[in-house]
């Protein structure tokens, strides 16, 4: 809601009041001020300008040579308005002006002719769409003046941003209102009460559903000679943000942002039957065309204005091309209606039509004010356009409009729901400093009226909310609650998101987060098959893209597209990792699963950022994604080593699991019952559909899965007493047989005196056969009893290394 | 005593030799491959004390107490001169040695790569653990929402024209990417019964994309239902909360405002950071900037979910994660939060 402080000094005064004052005021009342700005600034330059003499400039048709007198300073100037003559007062712009389109005012020449300036129009100005000729000031005017201070243009805009519970302040009079109770000074509007009781019979009115409009008043004014307003009326609707149209138009739209109740004139003449009617589409009625010449659909609910043969306006949001007022109209028909705010708002939604109209009726307008703001307009009509209106006579059905409702208001608790003790008499006084009536019930009551224009105060709290914002916010003293102690129980999954993080922080990775909607050509784009359900998705109704079409069902693509753009911006070296939600559909109007995913992706230089004195670069492969996964299970205490009974990498079987990987290049993470995760290298295929041409690690594991398995517990066990002994295996075996396999052997044969194994090291070539490797392998003996001796340890280890050879085809390495 | 045994003097002759020259050995060693080429001579598997010491398997009985003690001593003298000088020479040693060992201290250290978390999970872990000492408890929901929580349940009816506020993204009609954390008020009043004190935060969605705004960004709701809560509770606990995260002598105000699920409503602003309230772009000029919403929860609200609002009363809350980042961390365009560029990320 825009209002300027000349405007608002009509109803109350704001002298000694600053505007930045003034909009503070406003802001700890609620009524958030956005901007205070001073108006036609751009205007500030342009001074009035008296032509001394206009001749034509020879060898042009329409263009004259004027001298003109800027107060002590004569310039010549060409202009080529036909109303350029000798004695007019005008406006000019000097070089160096910039004019509100954006032209700057420079020297020139035409016809080997100097022109020092600009003699400008209504239109140059921004002032209205008027280009006919130059401006005609009134000839008394002074030249050399400051154009806006002359025409009474300087004038501050004061724009508030209204929440929609105040639809009473989407009105001049309603912010001066809230000003007047502020600064305790009287408001004082054009018109304070008006009532309609004799029946014109001239034309009728009928309503078809009052609740659809509780309210329709109607006056007919004849003798209306449509012309342009005057210049004080066009300047405020200018100075607003309205474009100014004719007479009569412009006062209903003056009117209705001085009131707050949006009118509509219809031509009488173009009304059949004289008659108004306020009904729903007929079945013939499918569309309708509005003022601005755009043919509207019409829905069985959209609420009209009919006269007796066919629709003119679409209730509360526009009116119609056919009975719209024009240069002709003598007679108009002046709406001032209530509409239900449901019903203007579908309509005004469906056909995307916000009108400054719709947007006060959607929030409710005064039910109690229709007729005062009809008379308002009808006296303006009156005034500026020449036209008559009988006293008192019009019609007016208000059938719909509810009684005013009586509220209480208990003193006690206004002071337990804010925390601050008041009296009777402090919440009369606050209240009826904005027009709200008040009378003592008991010593703990008030009966409180609400007037009709507060539509919004329905109920005791709605008062005491009131009280607060009068009293202001900032005097409610400050205080901690006293609750009862309680322990709030923990989220387990919560826990878990930090403690992975942490340790993924730990290991390098960085944490990404992107949105939870994606394309919906992600998961094709990652070749996933046709039967995986990942291909079933939540699609949102009203996307802002494409890009952003559905709920991801994979995070994989977002951390992909993620090390595009690190890669293309120099950052090859890429760790990142994402704990977030993927969404799988259960069925239309459902919810859908929501299931927390932690993905990780790892692509270029092994050891990041460090300078490669300390570490020779070296590309990340399958064996870092896989040691980051353990590190982080480590950390979690779910890990294979210290844990037999969690969760455990697999090779799969079939060459890939994730058809977006590299046969060969992919483990699967499970947990007792089922697969809980991947982790492999992107095939550079896929990795290329998301413009990276650099090898991509990946991991993804189902997070939540992870937060249902039990952690290994932290076991004390005593420190060893005997020295351990460690014996070296170097085991030739055929190539295709996992070194892990040699490892678990070893574990699985629970020989009580083999306290850990590890693989040192796996070799071919020279001095290693053909198709086979060698596998080194330590492992420690360590007997809690006694210091192992040597036949001990050969007892065992002997047995090992058979057991190793025979199982796996090996030989011992020679050499 | 007895007569000695022909091995009983050599032996005794050979230690008190070695002894000397290993002294003598190691007063000319000067670096740690002479050391331990020392070692193996003298100490070693195969060296020469080794080899001193198989004799004492061949002396007389009655001799090998002594001479096993004198060996004894002479092992300890020859290792404790051993293990002197090799603190000397790990110590720098003489001027050559210092040279020869020499580390360009200049140069940077081997320092293990470490990650970043997002500044958003930053900003939320302070946030939470503001409200989580002040006994909060943390609960989360759905992102994708019905829309009898997200708006019916919180006093927001089908074409209100609060819902103007809510660009709302939907999945169908009555299922939608939940505008705000708010929902959680409703599931968790439906569910528990008073006191409550509890903050959820998490994801929200609105149709909106520009400078100021991504079409997903982070929110914490909180809310705190007992009997006897008042205005100036919610203020309390506000202001605590504000100064925790911005620093205790920011000014800030609480200025009325409209939720349809909060009754009285308001918003709170803090002095401008960037300008320290004295009006800049960022506060357009107001000296003020709004961080959060808030308000005591409407009876409406209450009766929705069962409660008496003549019994219980209660504040609720929400404010914005991505905002609180850009004010503490200066970050002046919003989308940066969700391009995972790590020139941005690590910054944090």
């Amino acid at each position: 809601m825009k209002v300027t402080l000349d405007w608002l000094n009509d109803y109350v005064n704001t002298d000694g009041v600053s505007p930045q004052q003034l909009a503070d005021h406003l802001t700890m009342l609620g009524l958030e001020v956005d901007s205070v700005e001073e108006l036609f600034q751009e205007l500030a330059p342009l001074k009035t300008a008296l032509i001394i003499s206009a001749e034509p400039l020879p060898d042009t048709e329409h263009l004259s040579l004027c001298q003109v007198a800027v107060g002590d300073e004569t310039h010549q100037i060409i202009c080529g308005a036909p109303n350029a003559r000798a004695g007019l007062v005008t406006c000019v712009a000097l070089p160096g002006t910039v004019l509100p389109d954006g032209t700057k005012i420079k020297k020139s020449k035409i016809r080997g002719v100097h022109s020092y300036g600009m003699l400008c129009s209504e239109l140059e100005l921004g002032l209205s769409q008027e280009h006919t000729g130059i401006m005609e000031l009134p000839v008394d005017t002074g030249h050399g003046l400051s154009f806006i201070e002359t025409l009474g243009l300087n004038d501050t805009l004061i724009e508030v941003d209204l929440t929609p519970n105040r639809p009473d302040c989407t009105s001049v009079i309603g912010i001066a209102r809230e000003v007047a109770g502020i600064t305790r000074r009287p408001l004082s509007r054009p018109v304070e009460e008006a009532t309609l009781t004799i029946r014109d019979r001239r034309f009728s009115v009928d309503v078809e559903s009052s609740e659809l409009c509780p309210r329709y008043g109607a006056r007919l004014i004849s003798g209306v000679t449509i012309a342009p307003s005057p210049w004080w009326l066009r300047k405020r609707l200018l100075a607003v943000g309205v474009r100014p149209i004719n007479n009569v138009v412009d006062i209903t739209n003056y009117v209705m942002m001085e009131y707050g109740q949006p009118l509509h004139a219809f031509d009488f003449k173009n009304l059949a039957g004289g008659a108004i009617l306020v009904r729903q589409p007929r079945n013939n009625e499918t569309s309708f065309i509005t003022l601005d010449g755009v043919e509207r659909p019409l829905e069985r609910d959209t609420l009209l204005i009919c006269d007796r043969d066919r629709p003119v306006a679409l209730a509360g949001i526009m009116g119609g091309l056919n009975s719209e007022v024009s240069p002709d109209t003598t007679e108009v028909l002046l709406e001032s209606a209530c509409f239900n705010p449901v019903s203007v708002r579908k309509t005004a939604r469906r056909l995307k039509l916000a009108t400054e109209a719709s947007y006060r009726f959607e929030r409710g307008i005064d039910p109690g004010g229709c007729v005062v703001a009809m008379e308002r307009a009808t006296q303006l009509i009156c005034q500026l356009a020449g036209g008559t209106a009988e006293t008192d006579m019009g019609r007016d059905l208000y059938g719909g409009v509810r009684p005013l409702n009586s509220l209480t208001l208990r003193i006690s608790r206004t002071s337990a729901l804010l925390g601050m003790t008041f009296d009777a008499e402090t919440i009369s006084e606050l209240l009826q400093s904005i027009g709200i009536r008040t009378k003592q019930k008991d010593p703990d009551t008030l009966w409180v009226n609400p007037p009709t224009f507060r539509v919004d105060l329905d109920r005791e709290v709605d008062l005491i909310e009131e009280v607060a914002r009068l009293v202001g916010y900032n005097t409610i003293p400050t205080s901690l609650p006293t609750v009862h102690m309680s322990y709030p129980e923990q989220d387990k999954n919560r826990q878990l998101r930090a403690q992975a993080r942490e340790f993924l922080t730990g290991a390098g990775f960085s944490e990404a987060i992107n949105y939870s909607f994606s394309s919906s050509e992600h998961p094709q784009r990652m070749d996933i098959s046709t039967d995986d359900s990942r291909l079933e998705q939540v699609k949102l109704l009203n996307p802002l893209s494409e890009e952003q079409a559905v709920m991801r069902t994979m995070l994989l693509p977002g951390l992909l597209e993620n090390v595009q753009r690190n890669v293309s911006f120099q950052k090859t070296a890429v760790r990142l990792f994402e704990i977030g939600k993927v969404f799988t559909p259960t069925g239309h109007d459902l919810q859908p699963i929501e299931i927390t995913f932690l993905t990780g992706v790892l692509s270029g230089n092994r050891h990041g950022t460090s300078p490669s004195l300390h570490s020779k670069p070296a590309p990340v492969d399958i064996l870092d994604a896989k040691g980051a996964v353990e590190y982080l299970f480590e950390g979690l205490r779910l890990s294979p080593d210290t844990h037999d009974t969690a969760i455990s990498f697999q090779v799969p079987d079939t060459a890939a699991v994730e058809p977006y990987t590299v046969p060969g290049q992919c483990l699967t993470i499970h947990d007792q019952t089922e697969q809980i995760g991947t982790l492999g290298k992107i095939s550079p295929v896929i990795a290329r559909k998301f413009g990276v041409k650099q090898d991509v690690y990946y991991f993804d594991i189902n997070f939540d899965r992870l937060c249902s398995e039990t952690p290994s517990r932290k076991n004390f066990n005593s420190l060893p007493v005997f020295p351990a002994v460690k014996r070296d295996i170097a085991l030739v075996i055929p190539n295709h047989v996992p070194a892990g396999d040699l490892l678990k052997a070893i574990r699985e044969t629970k020989d009580q005196l083999i306290e850990s194994c590890e693989i040192f090291d796996v070799y071919q070539g020279q001095n290693i056969e053909a198709d086979h490797k060698s596998v080194a392998m330590s492992v420690t003996y360590r007997s809690a009893q006694k210091t192992l001796t040597e036949k001990l340890v050969e007892k065992s280890h002997s047995k090992i290394v058979n057991m190793l050879a025979s199982r796996f085809d090996g030989s011992l390495r020679q050499g | 005593m007895s007569t000695d045994h022909p091995k009983t003097p050599i032996m005794e002759q050979e230690l008190r030799t070695l002894e000397h020259e290993a002294s003598q050995d190691l007063e000319r060693i000067d670096t740690a491959n002479g050391l331990e080429e020392f070692r193996i001579r003298f100490l070693g598997r195969k060296g020469r004390f080794s080899a001193i010491m198989e004799q004492l398997k061949s002396v007389p009985k009655e001799d090998k107490p002594r001479l096993g003690q004198l060996a004894n001593t002479v092992k300890k003298q020859v290792e404790q001169a051993f293990s002197d000088k090799k603190d000397q020479l790990a110590s720098g040693g003489g001027p050559t040695a210092a040279q020869a060992t020499a580390v360009d201290l200049t140069l940077p250290g081997r320092r293990p790569e470490r990650g970043k978390l997002h500044p958003i999970t930053q900003i939320m872990t302070e946030v939470c653990a503001i409200f989580e000492s002040m006994g909060f408890s943390v609960a989360e929901g759905p992102d994708v929402e019905q829309d009898r929580y997200n708006f019916e349940a919180l006093n927001i009816p089908a074409h209100h024209p609060a819902r103007d506020m809510h660009d709302t993204f939907y999945i169908s009609d009555s299922i939608l990417l939940r505008t705000h954390t708010s929902p959680m008020q409703a599931r968790i009043m439906e569910q528990q019964d008073p006191p409550l004190r509890v903050i959820a935060p998490g994801k929200v969605y609105r149709c909106d994309s520009d400078i100021t705004h991504t079409p997903m960004f982070h929110q914490v709701e909180g809310f705190l239902v007992d009997t006897n809560v008042s205005f100036a509770d919610l203020k309390g606990v506000l202001s605590v909360f504000t100064q925790k995260i911005f620093g205790a002598d920011l000014p800030l105000r609480f200025r009325p405002s409209f939720f349809p699920f909060t009754e009285p409503s308001a918003e709170v602003d803090i002095a401008c950071v960037i300008c320290n309230g004295k009006g800049c772009r960022v506060c357009k000029k107001t000296g003020w900037l709004e961080i959060l919403g808030a308000g005591m929860i409407d009876p409406e609200v209450f009766k929705q979910v069962g409660y008496d609002p003549e019994k219980y009363s209660g504040f609720a809350f929400g404010l914005g994660i991505e905002r609180i980042a850009m004010l503490k961390y200066g970050i002046d365009d919003i989308r940066l939060y969700y391009e995972n560029d790590l020139r941005f990320l690590s910054q944090f």
